[in-house]
């Protein structure tokens, strides 16, 4: 049969059974022995009336015989009286009834039967003695022979004389009644000795059974209370028990964890040692019970403060306690990481939200607006600011400062003399005293500070620093600098990113030589003018043998040449004038609510402007302009075409001039301006449809005029 | 009970009288220790076990025994409470007291063979003696028994 373990069950109430047994025994030992008692008793009531009658069958035994004597000696006695009271007597002691009273002696009484079997033998052998002698007594007295009379005792009485025959029978009698009335106080004296004995069996049995029950009382109770112990000491789980004059019972949990001896904790000494912002609380619950449930502090003897959430029970009102259990448990590790939890979402959401605050930020500005926000968020009393350099990378200039706590100051002048930017890490100085702090630090009109400096990238670059200070010996928060840590990061990589947007916007839109835009961007602007219905004048312009130019030159006066113009054009338009290189020798110039003519007056003031410019180291040079409007077209094309056409003309008819296109078919005129300030409208050859050549070759294949620049 | 004379048997000289007798005959080896023969177990250790038999008034016992060593298994059937001395007959009889009705056992202490002290109904005892050959009286000298009948005469030889 397999054996199985019995459960661990240390709140069974095991010990019940034990106490009931006990209960039972003791009730049931106490009945027996009272109603043992009461038996007993009872049976010995009447022992001394029944002995005392016993006894005087004795004397009146002796009495009767003595009565019949005096009688036959003629004086006065009642032998016949005394004979009654001693038959009668005998019957009531044998079967219960009326003893008669004897003269002179005590009152009539009433005998129970006599149960026990000797004395009952006894009993009628005194009955048939007493009727023997009675019988004999009353023979003798009517002077009739008794030696011939029944013996019915079993006596055989050796003798003839009556006297001594009278004498034998009396004799026996009284005998025989002495024996009785000693069985019977014998017996009464047994009874009482049995009484005792039982008595004394009952109770030594009664106390030793429940002095085996108690023994298993205890060793249950000692059981329970050892599989309690052990659950309470081997338990992490902390107990006190608080009461009047403080801590009463501490666990061995509690010993171990605080590292202090018990002396020390129980009474006052556990407060003691509760951290003092929270002392009021434990008070008023080891006082009250209340809070039931309560977090605290409590300092251990290494002086490490120990988090601990308690749950109290007010027992107070339990007399086996008589107090306020406190159950805690010890959640520094919980707490602890609680507070890095809390810490760690408080840094991601400032991450968050400045990088998206920062997407938001499209220009650089913007993301300066965003950044000085951050700083009040990290830290408002602190002085800020974020030092960028500009795109010569060797100066740092104030991009931003805190609004709360204005800038730092930082005299800083490049990154390299930066030692957060060289070391391309935060770097926290606690006091510009030290020995060992950035010499920027030193002799500012704030005085000493501490100081925290971040280095701004992006892509491995260096962009510049973030710097904040605090009073002197308070540097940031590990938490705050990791924030700034964060701010300079996700600031350095939008500023980064915006920086690098724009380069490449102006990139695509602009030609990197002149800085005018291109041929894209133009299509754009003009798309933009035509949407907003603004009239506008176009001119296309192009360089007078820029070929020849750049052939005897070199490509550097070509450039040159190229940038003057740009120069040129942008000394005499209007800032809301567009001018555009949309090829290689080839301008564009829109001239927003101007018509044709209006443009051919500026175009003139242009080409006088570009011959004053010849002067100096620049190869002279001219150009020849093509004008028309956005009447001519919906598109750019259109008017393009119209324009083109104009230069052509003006290229045809000599160079260095201005023609107004004209596009309808058949005829063929422009508005001509030569070098020598003359307008006049000039016939343009006639150009069969679809035989126009492309405008650079058409440009270069035409020969110069005689009176036309000269070019060096 | 008060100490009457004529019903209260106090003889101490019968008991050592009786221990006498009894080292005398030296068989009854259990007997010192026993107190002196007065409440033997049972076994009579070589000696003739006699059945004697008391009732209200009567005495029963073999008519002839053998000398030496004999233990006499004494059964009181009642109901009263009796005696039993054993007194080797002297030639001229048993003498009475100045009673009438009783023996004088004074007068007989020097040829009493042994006693029993009065013993309720149901006792059995033995009485160990040494007898030698002649004629002996069983009797029972409580208060009016002997000439109630309560005497047998033995002859030992």
């Amino acid at each position: 049969m397999a054996s199985v373990t019995p459960a661990f069950r240390p709140f069974a109430a095991r010990a019940r059974g034990t106490t009931i047994a006990i209960v039972l025994t003791f009730a049931l030992v106490s009945t027996a022995s009272s109603a043992v008692s009461i038996w007993m008793t009872g049976r010995s009531k009447n022992r001394a009336t029944v002995i005392q009658i016993a006894s005087r069958q004795r004397m009146l035994a002796e009495r009767y015989i003595g009565d019949v004597l005096l009688v036959r000696a003629g004086r006065q006695a009642d032998p016949v009286g005394t004979g009654k009271a001693l038959s009668q007597s005998a019957h009531a002691l044998l079967d219960g009834g009326l003893a008669p009273a004897v003269n002179g002696d005590d009152d009539e009484t009433t005998l129970p039967a006599e149960s026990d079997p000797l004395v009952r033998g006894q009993l009628q052998q005194e009955m048939r003695l007493v009727n023997d002698l009675t019988r004999a007594g009353s023979a003798y007295l009517a002077g009739r022979p008794i030696a011939h009379l029944p013996e019915t005792g079993s006596e055989k009485i050796q003798t003839n004389d009556p006297v001594q025959r009278l004498r034998v029978l009396a004799a026996l009698t009284s005998n025989i009644s002495l024996n009785a009335a000693r069985t019977i106080a014998t017996g009464a004296d047994q009874d009482i000795s049995d009484l005792i004995l039982l008595q004394v069996g009952l109770g030594i049995g009664g106390l030793l059974l429940s002095l085996l029950l108690a023994w298993a009382l205890i060793a249950a109770t000692r059981r329970q209370t050892a599989h309690f112990r052990s659950l309470v000491t081997s338990s992490t789980d902390l107990v006190l028990v608080f009461g009047r004059g403080g801590c009463r019972y501490v666990s061995q949990s509690v010993i171990s964890l605080l590292g202090r001896s018990e002396s020390d904790l129980l009474g006052g000494g556990f407060v003691r040692y509760v951290h003092e912002d929270d002392r009021e609380a434990v008070e008023a619950a080891q006082r009250d019970g209340r809070p039931q449930e309560l977090v605290f502090r409590v300092l251990t003897v290494v002086g490490e403060w120990r988090d601990l959430e308690a749950h109290l029970t007010d027992l107070s009102g339990d007399r086996h306690v008589r107090g306020i259990v406190m159950n805690a448990r010890d959640i520094t590790e919980r707490v602890r990481l609680e507070q890095e939890l809390t810490r760690q979402a408080q840094r991601d959401n400032f991450g968050t939200q400045l990088v998206e605050a920062l997407e938001m930020a499209d220009e650089e500005d913007a993301a300066y607006d965003v950044v000085e926000l951050a700083m009040v968020e990290v830290e408002a009393s602190s002085p800020m600011e974020l030092l960028l350099s500009d795109s010569s990378r060797a100066q740092l200039e104030r991009a931003a400062a805190s609004p709360t706590a204005g800038p730092p100051g930082c005299p800083v002048q490049s990154p390299f003399s930066c030692v957060a930017v060289r070391r391309g890490n935060p770097v926290v100085f606690e006091t510009s005293r030290a020995l060992n702090a950035c010499p920027h630090l030193r002799g500012r009109p704030s005085g000493a500070c501490s100081a925290a400096c971040v280095p701004v990238t992006f892509m491995g670059r260096a962009l510049g620093v973030l710097h904040a200070t605090s009073p002197d010996g308070k540097p940031l928060s590990p938490e705050q600098v990791g924030q700034l840590t964060t701010l300079a990061t996700q600031a350095g990589a939008r500023i980064g990113t915006v920086r690098a947007f724009q380069k490449t916007q102006l990139q695509a839109a602009t030609d990197g030589l002149t800085g005018l835009i291109n041929r894209r961007t133009l299509e754009t602007r003009v798309r933009e003018l035509m949407g907003a219905h603004t009239p506008f004048a176009l001119v296309l312009a192009d360089l007078d043998r820029f070929k020849q130019l750049n052939d005897t030159h070199g490509h550097e006066a070509g450039d040159r040449a190229l940038r003057l113009f740009s120069q040129v054009v942008h000394s005499i338009v209007r800032t809301e004038d567009i001018v555009a290189r949309i090829g290689g020798e080839e301008f564009v110039i829109i001239l927003p609510g101007l018509d044709e003519m209006q443009a051919v007056t500026v175009l003139e003031r242009l080409r006088v402007a570009l011959g004053t410019s010849h002067a100096g180291d620049h190869p002279a040079f001219t150009a020849s302009f093509g004008v028309s409007d956005s009447s001519h077209g919906s598109t750019l094309e259109e008017i393009l075409r119209v324009a083109d056409q104009g230069l052509y003309v003006s290229k045809q008819t000599g160079r260095d001039r201005v023609t107004i296109g004209k596009l309808e078919p058949g005829v063929r005129n422009g508005h001509i301006s030569n070098g020598n300030g003359d307008n006049r409208a000039v016939l343009q050859p006639e150009i069969a449809s679809g035989g126009r050549p492309a405008l650079h070759s058409a440009s270069d294949e035409i020969e110069p005029r005689a009176s036309g620049v000269e070019i060096r | 009970m008060s100490a009457d004379p004529r019903f209260v048997r106090s003889r101490p000289s019968r008991r050592t009288l009786s221990c006498a007798l009894s080292l005398a005959g030296a068989t009854a080896v259990v007997a010192i220790s026993a107190g002196c023969g007065d409440q033997l177990g049972a076994g009579g250790g070589g000696a003739t076990v006699v059945q004697v038999t008391e009732r209200d008034f009567r005495i029963s016992a073999p008519k002839r025994l053998p000398a030496g060593d004999v233990a006499l298994r004494v059964h009181n059937n009642g109901p009263g409470s009796h005696e039993l001395i054993v007194v080797r007959l002297p030639d001229r009889g048993l003498p009475f007291r100045a009673d009438g009705l009783t023996i004088n056992e004074d007068a007989v202490a020097k040829v009493e063979a042994g006693a029993l002290e009065p013993a309720h109904a149901g006792a059995v005892r033995t009485l160990r003696l040494h007898l030698t050959p002649g004629r002996y009286v069983l009797l029972c000298n409580m208060y009016g028994h002997y000439l109630g009948g309560m005497h047998t005469t033995v002859v030992v030889s």
